[in-house]
């Protein structure tokens, strides 16, 4: 069987170039058509992509992108972004089958999310670390690309060539990336709009990458094609996985004499969505959130680690803490995250 | 000798990997003589590709799309986008350095098609039509075509791929234009590569290229471009070179997934085919010629790729039981709304004037490409000498009416091989019997009237008027009728029974292949006439009363030889699905005398 799959591998490689290879081409492995080979690979491959959808749908900000089933098959590994403001996001499967998720929690550094469903027998990709392409590589991108797949329609499949294996280096203002690691930079176009939270694979069908955000490069104008790599992935999902960054707000105990925003003295922009983002609007003077060092237009994502979906989670979280007790939190300045320590 | 040699590579590397034991497909081998045959394979294939693929210029050299020819007399698929600013005049350049002369023949502003004709070969080089049917994503395909009007050289740029996606549905972007069932690729397509060819890896023609998703990145390929299917465009081939602007259909109801996921009738037509063939609200649509319909955007998919008139088959569900049946489309627009479509977008007359640039294509979206690459069109058109100034007609209705006239001649052609009809008089005399029963049967069709005879029962009407009756109450005189019309389609031509019109190629219930087929009014009603492509057998007429009424459909079949005549041994008379009667002709008397009417 391993051996068959390692063959498989070989004629993938070479078919890949060359679909109009003679028929009899795998001559000892019979049942493998190379010439078909590849359209397996990627309908294979489209068992374990679904489509996302949830907020957005104003300009520029769409509200689809693409997920990847990954762990026992109830976990979907996707970009955090905006379409994820929503109470349950939109999962619909390869084959059409549509399913609410919950966020299961948040890596604001690598910009990813994971979400849960219900099991619904779909294959997950495995993460393994190991599994670094090699610049030149051959790789393909599936993806619900500008959300052209509905319903029981198939991702779309590009291919492309691994470029390089580089850093997003930090250009302020240059790249709005919260995201400063290690990225696989591809040749072609597969960062579009939707294309975001989508798998790169390599000839064995293997996930290689997590297609990213769409990037810019606000000096060049340049739009940069690249996924996360898989070990950048791992520990990212480790991470949220291991209750790191929870999501679960709800549950925490309130206390009788908790932080409130007005005696931090913050105000944060008005609660008029569903799931407000919990930015800062402005900050007292003197006050314990000017000491912490709290800004205007801060986004708070975590408090304690624990994850800030909206104003009013983090009215929840904040009526968990103790008056008297300090606490830790993470926001986003523009492109940085910054971690504040704030001090009753 | 080098495909020998690229199997005997395979084998050796097949029987070496297990071997070897741990094979890093990661690291590519020195290249085996196999990827070299296979190169040289795909370098052929791209050849022959590029030999049939056409740039699309203005008569006076300017702008630029692409085509493809797919028939060696010269006739050439193409974008209606890319033809539309130039209006009916073009020249087409081919890889063999040179430039053609070419006319507009019919054009889809729905489906984004336009067929062009090429003169000055009897030999061009095609391009093999493939099964776009069997395209599936992760197949490799590439595309031919003129992006950037980069080919000041004539020869076309390649570009190679993966089909990202395939029955695509893709919404009318502002105007009309929708792109239904197409393939996507991640091919380079761009402005200029527009009503190119888009082949498989064997180098056989799979779509049109015509359109991309750009967005916010502005008209550069950002991995996403759409293909026609070719099925869709052979679907309309036809139709095309009849020189109309041709439409595309409904099936008079509309439809929505419920929340069991099934596709459900929420609205119907009581004047419309499927109603007829007892298709009601809240009915569940199954398959649509012969594709399974889950989702709207399947239904959607599977009507964009088909003309008006043709009839396709429809399984669905109702309370009791699942029907198998055929509808017939209905037209999606009214003449006059495309008419005003073509003249927003295109010049009709010969020598246009100057473009105004309101008249300029509306930049809808961001989408169709091609468009931003056009220089206008100016009046330096006037100066020359137009040598194909006779290939062109305007009328209305026609983006050419030449095209009509030139396929009516062709199925004329036809009906002097199959015999002497000059010889026959006005009056035939068809006897024979009433099929499966003992029942003798006599039709009489002349000049002035038209009578069936059953047994003792006999049933006459005018030679032109007062038919439309006879159908509505699907009586069987409506044979005779029939046998009317097949005797004039014969005796003088389509052109002098009445307005004649070649539609395309269209199907029949129960037949293989298409057939040529022509509109001529008659009287108060149209009567369409079905010919075999090849011999120009008349296999069926249809004599059409309105909207609301089935047509009488009468099937000319088991044709023989009579006194020299190809004439049909059955004459069935169907309504509906369902066959009334059918005569079984044993003998024809060519100079019946009027004498004869009405005695035994």
């Amino acid at each position: 069987m391993r051996i068959g799959m390692l063959c498989l591998a070989w004629a993938i490689c070479l078919a890949s170039a060359v679909s109009l290879a003679p028929h009899n081409w795998a001559a000892d492995e019979p049942s493998v058509s190379p010439a078909r080979t590849l359209e397996q690979l990627v309908v294979q491959s489209e068992r374990s992509i679904v489509k996302l959808y949830g907020a957005g749908g104003a300009r520029g900000l769409e509200s689809y992108q693409t997920g990847i089933v990954i762990g026992d098959g109830t976990l979907i590994l996707t970009s955090w972004s905006t379409v994820l403001d929503v109470e349950k996001v939109r999962v619909v499967t390869f084959d059409g089958r549509r399913l609410d998720a919950e966020v299961a929690g948040v890596d604001p550094q690598c910009e990813l999310a994971l979400l849960r469903i219900p099991d619904a027998g779909l294959p997950p990709y495995a993460l393994d670390p190991e599994l670094v392409p090699r610049v030149g590589q051959r790789v393909f991108a599936i993806t619900n690309l500008f959300g052209i797949a509905a319903g029981n329609e198939a991702c779309s499949a590009q291919k492309g060539v691994v470029m390089a294996i580089a850093p997003l280096t930090k250009r302020k203002g240059s790249l709005k990336t919260l995201y400063q690691g290690r990225v696989i930079v591809i040749d072609v176009m597969t960062n579009n709009p939707g294309a975001s939270g989508g798998a790169l694979i390599d000839l064995s069908g293997r996930l290689v990458g997590v297609i990213g955000k769409e990037l810019r490069d606000e000096q060049a104008g340049i739009w940069i094609n690249y996924a996360l790599p898989v070990d950048v992935v791992k520990s990212s999902v480790d991470r949220i996985l291991s209750g790191q960054t929870s999501s679960n707000a709800a549950t925490t105990a309130t206390v009788s004499e908790p932080h409130r925003l007005l005696d931090l003295g913050l105000a944060l922009i008005p609660d008029v969505l569903p799931k407000t983002p919990a930015f800062v609007d402005w900050v007292k003077e003197d006050s314990i959130a000017a000491r912490a060092g709290l800004q205007p237009n801060d986004l708070i994502l975590l408090v304690n680690e624990v994850r800030v979906d909206s104003r009013k989670g983090l009215e929840r979280i904040l009526s968990s803490i103790n008056r008297a007790d300090s606490f830790q939190i993470l926001v986003q300045r523009g492109q940085e995250l910054i971690r504040i320590q704030v001090r009753p | 000798m080098v495909c020998q040699h690229s199997v005997v590579a395979q084998q050796e590397t097949a029987s070496q990997a297990p071997e070897a034991g741990k094979i890093d497909p990661q690291i590519a081998p020195e290249p085996a003589a196999a990827v070299i045959a296979a190169q040289q394979q795909r370098i052929e294939a791209m050849q022959r590709a590029a030999a049939a693929t056409v740039g699309v210029f203005g008569f006076d050299g300017q702008g630029g799309g692409s085509g493809v020819c797919i028939t060696p007399d010269g006739y050439v698929l193409t974008n209606f986008h890319v033809s539309s600013p130039f209006g009916h005049r073009m020249r087409c350049g081919m890889n063999d350095g040179k430039m053609y002369d070419a006319v507009v023949a019919g054009i889809d502003p729905t489906g984004d098609l336009a067929v062009l004709k090429m003169y000055g070969r009897d030999d061009f080089p095609v391009a093999t039509i493939g099964d776009s049917d069997q395209v599936r994503v992760g197949q490799w395909c590439f595309a031919a075509g003129n992006p950037f009007v980069l080919a000041t050289n004539l020869q076309p740029t390649i570009t190679y791929g993966l089909v990202s996606g395939v029955r695509r549905y893709q919404y009318p972007s502002g105007t009309i234009l929708e792109y239904s069932d197409c393939i996507q690729t991640d091919t380079a397509i761009n402005p200029g590569n527009s009503g190119g060819p888009l082949f498989n890896a064997r180098g056989e023609l799979i779509g049109i290229n015509g359109r991309c998703s750009f967005e916010k990145r502005g008209r550069v390929n950002v991995g996403v471009g759409y293909a026609i299917s070719i099925r869709q465009a052979m679907n309309f081939f036809w139709h095309l070179r009849s020189g109309r602007i041709v439409d595309h259909a409904t099936l008079g109801f509309t439809v929505a997934t419920d929340n069991k996921g099934r596709v459900i009738v929420t609205n119907i037509l009581e004047s419309s085919d499927a109603y007829r063939r007892g298709l009601r609200y809240g009915d569940e649509i199954l398959r649509i010629a012969d594709r399974e319909i889950a989702t709207t955007n399947q239904l959607k998919n599977v009507l964009g790729i088909f003309p008006n008139h043709w009839r396709i088959p429809l399984r669905f569900r109702n309370d009791i039981e699942v029907v198998d049946t055929y509808v017939r489309l209905q037209s999606l627009h009214l003449p006059v709304e495309l008419e005003e479509i073509v003249q927003g977008e295109s010049s009709q007359e010969p020598a246009p004037p100057p473009r105004n640039p309101q008249d300029e294509p509306k930049d809808t979206d961001k989408e169709e490409d091609g468009k931003k690459e056009k220089g206008p069109v100016r009046g330096q058109k006037a100066k020359k000498v137009d040598r194909l100034a006779d290939r062109y007609e305007s009328r209305r209705g026609y983006s050419n009416y030449y095209f009509n006239r030139l396929e009516i001649d062709r199925i004329v052609g036809t009906i002097s091989q199959r015999g002497d009809w000059n010889a026959t008089g006005p009056m035939w005399r068809l006897q024979g019997q009433v099929a499966g029963e003992p029942t003798a049967l006599q039709i009489l069709t002349g000049d002035a009237s038209i009578t069936a005879k059953a047994g003792d029962r006999e049933e006459a009407v005018g030679s032109k008027l007062g038919w439309i009756p006879w159908i509505q109450q699907r009586s069987t005189l409506p044979l005779g009728l029939g046998v009317r019309v097949w005797q004039l389609w014969h005796r003088i031509g389509p052109q002098k029974m009445g307005e004649a019109v070649y539609i395309g190629r269209s199907p029949l219930v129960g037949r293989d292949g298409l057939f040529d087929t022509t509109r001529i009014a008659i009287g108060e009603l149209d009567a369409v006439v079905y010919t075999a492509p090849d011999s120009g057998l008349v296999e069926c007429i249809e004599l059409t009363v309105d909207n609301q009424t089935d047509p009488a459909e009468i099937f000319f079949e088991k044709y023989r030889s009579i006194d020299g005549r190809s004439f049909p041994a059955q004459i069935r008379l169907a309504y509906g699905l369902e066959t009334r009667t059918a005569m079984e002709v044993e003998s024809v008397e060519w100079n019946a005398a009027p004498a004869a009417e009405g005695t035994d």
